[in-house]
């Protein structure tokens, strides 16, 4: 109960100074916890064109837990599971790391920046993080090809456009524990 | 999930322990001791609620006020309670938690200020940055200079002791301190009630009060024992026991909970309309009488001069056409409401009246037993000072008198007072005394000096007359010797005194005391004085017995 205001105030922010190509709204009226957010690949990304779904999940202990962000649409993304669930390493958001004065709004700030610049040394997927840093241009055709098969057409949230085919473009890799 | 309330007792943190200590307005704990106190008896109490076990779940939706909640408990060193089942979206009700049953008193649940509703925008600076609503009991860290609600900034501190804006790390015994700066401004918020259905507006210093005290809408533990629901002050009268029970409506046998009842018939009973006999209307049945007495534009109702002599007769709609024409016996009525109101006052005016000769006399009863006391006191001090008062009563002041002998004094101090005042009067009395004295001696001593001045100038001339006497015989001797030896006789007794006197000095002399004389007395006799060279001349005069007048 004692988060509620706060949700409300942090709502209230993200959506009159929503970032660049973000649009957020919530899962379900009733319930202020889980966030539906519609990410354009930013311009300035391999991810241009493409429309990513978000969603953001706030614990009961929220804001002294962190918020949990993962990826609704696939992803190819050396900081995001490549699989259905989509999670996110985001340094901001990192049990030892959580403020429970952060804002939401710089959580997504923090996510969209992550598309335009990838975090190879911090993997959630270190195969990809691997691709990223030795063979760029093999990495920016995957992840191009992961836009045109998932981020295209209006995004869903519940779950039919992730992981229908898990690993056929690129295999799940070893997974650190971001 | 645990909601965080306000720190009830016994916390052992001390920063925020000493925060209560002191605290002396927004901490809903500082409140709590004093205020249960004075809380009305509510009826039978339960005891300190206990581990009951948790009621079953609702069956229907109850209304937004009773929510379930389970007793608090203790979450470390803040004590949490949490709210089992709220039903709907908008029962986010302000209050959660409950207080320890301090006095044995009913319980109220604590108000959560991070739900309050403030009447207009708060500015962004008394915000707490974790719940994001103003301020409640704000701690700010020492070395860092941030600013938290205490429950903020405690629940945070206990995941992580760390700044939760910077993670510096912070102690809490070292490091907290209470934000007093903003106190002012958090307390002169304006606020609404937590409760539901309640409204009232009013400065969050004073909420606390308003909500524990005198709001009868404050949700309080439910008179039964065995239940452990929250309800509206208003309806939490022993005999009318728990109304948290189940019972079918009997309109639509829908399962209700009694307290919830009139809201079940005024929101959602489909069962109970029906239609009204006198004018098509439909309404809530158990409505209906209230609707037939006061709203049915059908009823047959008497024109609201009726008391005044108009005889109109008819359905409500008509008789209220008939008034606003007006009805004719509207300005006779008013004037008779005026004169009913009068009266009223007049009443209320008298009963205020008798209070205030009531509050006189006793008034009047210590003024007197106040005056005894002073009249014996005044005694006693006659009788151990006697010389001392009739010493000081030197003056013969009228209003000193008075006010000390007729003893019209009641109190010590008008006692003391009065004496004061009295001698006052006498040292007036002595100054202006003296002030005579001091001129009628200055006049004596003037006419007195005057004359001995004169006595005086007498003396001198008289001296001068003597020395012109000797120099005149002192020549006269002379002359004689010279006849003597010429064979004169002449004034042989004379001639010791001339010698004595000896020579032209003395005449200079006694010529010096001759003028002084006769600047003192320019008018005596003319101005006609003797000279040293006439002395035959005042012989001649016969007046030898007199000296020169002045
Ligand atoms: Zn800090
Ligand atoms: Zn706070
Ligand atoms: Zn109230
Ligand atoms: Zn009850
Ligand atoms: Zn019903
Ligand atoms: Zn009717
Ligand atoms: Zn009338």
């Amino acid at each position: 109960m004692a988060s509620q205001k706060r949700i409300a105030k942090e709502l209230a922010d993200c959506t009159t100074h929503a970032p660049a190509g973000m649009s957020i709204a919530l899962a379900t009226d009733s319930d202020v916890h889980k966030w539906h957010v519609t990410l354009d690949g930013p311009a300035e990304s391999i991810y241009s064109g493409g429309k990513f779904g978000l969603v953001v999940t706030l614990p009961p202990e929220y804001p002294f837990k962190a918020p949990v962000v993962t990826f609704a649409t696939r992803i190819y993304h050396p900081n995001v599971t490549n699989d259905n669930v989509g999670s996110i390493c985001l340094g901001l958001l990192k049990a030892e790391n959580w403020k429970p004065a952060s804002k939401l709004l710089s959580v997504l700030q923090a996510v969209r920046l992550l598309l335009v610049e990838p975090q190879p040394d911090d993997p959630l997927e270190s195969r990809i993080a691997d691709e990223y840093r030795r063979d760029r241009a093999e990495f920016d055709k995957n992840a191009r090809a992961y836009v045109q098969r998932y981020a295209k057409g209006p995004v869903k949230f519940d779950g039919t456009n992730v992981g229908a085919d898990a690993g056929a473009a690129g295999g799940s890799g070893k997974r650190s524990t971001g | 999930m645990p909601p965080l309330n306000a720190p009830e007792e016994g916390v052992p943190a001390a920063g925020l322990a000493s925060w209560q200590q002191d605290n002396s307005s927004t901490s809903y704990a500082s409140y709590a001791p004093n205020m249960l106190s004075e809380l009305p008896e509510l009826g039978p109490l339960p005891e300190t609620p206990t581990s009951s076990p948790p009621a079953p779940g609702p069956l229907l939706s109850p209304p937004a006020s009773f929510m379930r909640t389970t007793r608090p408990r203790r979450f470390s060193n803040i004590s949490i309670s949490s709210v089992a089942a709220t039903v709907g979206s908008e029962t986010q009700s302000a209050c959660v938690g409950s207080t320890r049953d301090l006095t044995g008193r009913s319980p109220v649940l604590l108000i959560n200020y991070q739900e309050l509703q403030y009447e207009s925008e708060v500015d962004k600076s008394l915000e707490c940055p974790i719940c994001r609503t103003p301020f409640h009991a704000p701690i700010t860290t020492k070395p860092c200079g941030h600013t938290f609600c205490s429950e903020c900034l405690l629940r945070a501190h206990q995941l992580r002791p760390v700044c939760p804006i910077d993670r510096r790390p912070l102690d809490v015994e070292r490091d907290f301190c209470k934000a007093r700066v903003i106190h002012d401004q958090l307390d002169r918020l304006r606020v609404k009630c937590p409760s539901q259905g309640c409204g009232h507006v009013c400065a969050r210093e004073l909420l606390a009060v308003h909500y524990e005290r005198y709001c009868e809408y404050t949700p309080v533990l439910c008179p039964d024992n065995s239940c452990d629901l929250w309800i509206a002050r208003q309806d939490a009268a022993p005999d009318k026991g728990c109304l948290h029970k189940y019972t079918p409506c009997q309109y639509c046998s829908k399962q209700v909970m009694k307290a919830g009842l009139e809201e079940h018939y005024d929101r959602e009973c489909s069962g109970n309309t029906v239609k009204c006999a006198q004018c098509d209307s439909s309404v809530v049945q158990h409505r209906m009488e209230n609707h037939v007495a006061n709203d049915c534009p059908s009823t047959v109702v008497l024109c609201k001069w009726n008391k005044y002599g108009c005889g109109k007769s008819a359905p409500r709609h008509d008789v209220q056409a008939h008034e606003k024409k007006p009805c004719i016996y509207q300005a006779i009525g008013r004037l008779a409401q005026d004169r009913e109101d009068d009266r009223l006052i007049i009443s209320e005016l008298k009963v205020r009246l008798s209070a205030a000769e009531g509050r006189l006399r006793v008034a009047e009863q210590e003024k007197t037993e106040r005056r005894e006391r002073k009249r014996r006191q005044a005694g006693n001090t006659n009788n151990t000072m006697p010389p001392f008062v009739p010493d000081l009563n030197l003056s013969n002041s009228p209003r000193a008198a008075a006010s000390y002998n007729n003893g019209t004094l009641d109190s010590p101090e008008d006692y003391m007072l009065a004496q004061f005042e009295r001698m006052e009067t006498q040292m007036e009395d002595l100054r202006k005394n003296i002030h005579e004295l001091d001129g009628l001696h200055s006049m004596r001593l003037l006419n007195d000096t005057m004359r001995l001045n004169e006595q005086i100038a007498e003396l001198g001339s008289k001296v001068g007359v003597i020395g012109m006497h000797t120099t005149w015989l002192m020549n006269v001797q002379r002359q004689s010797r010279g006849q003597q030896r010429a064979g004169g006789v002449v004034g042989s007794p004379l001639s010791s005194l001339a010698s004595s006197s000896g020579g032209p000095g003395t005449t200079n002399s006694a010529t010096g005391s001759v003028t002084n004389a006769a600047r003192n007395a320019p008018d005596n006799e003319g101005g006609r004085y003797y000279n040293s060279s006439l002395p035959l001349r005042r012989n001649s005069d016969g007046r030898g017995e007199n000296p020169p007048r002045l």
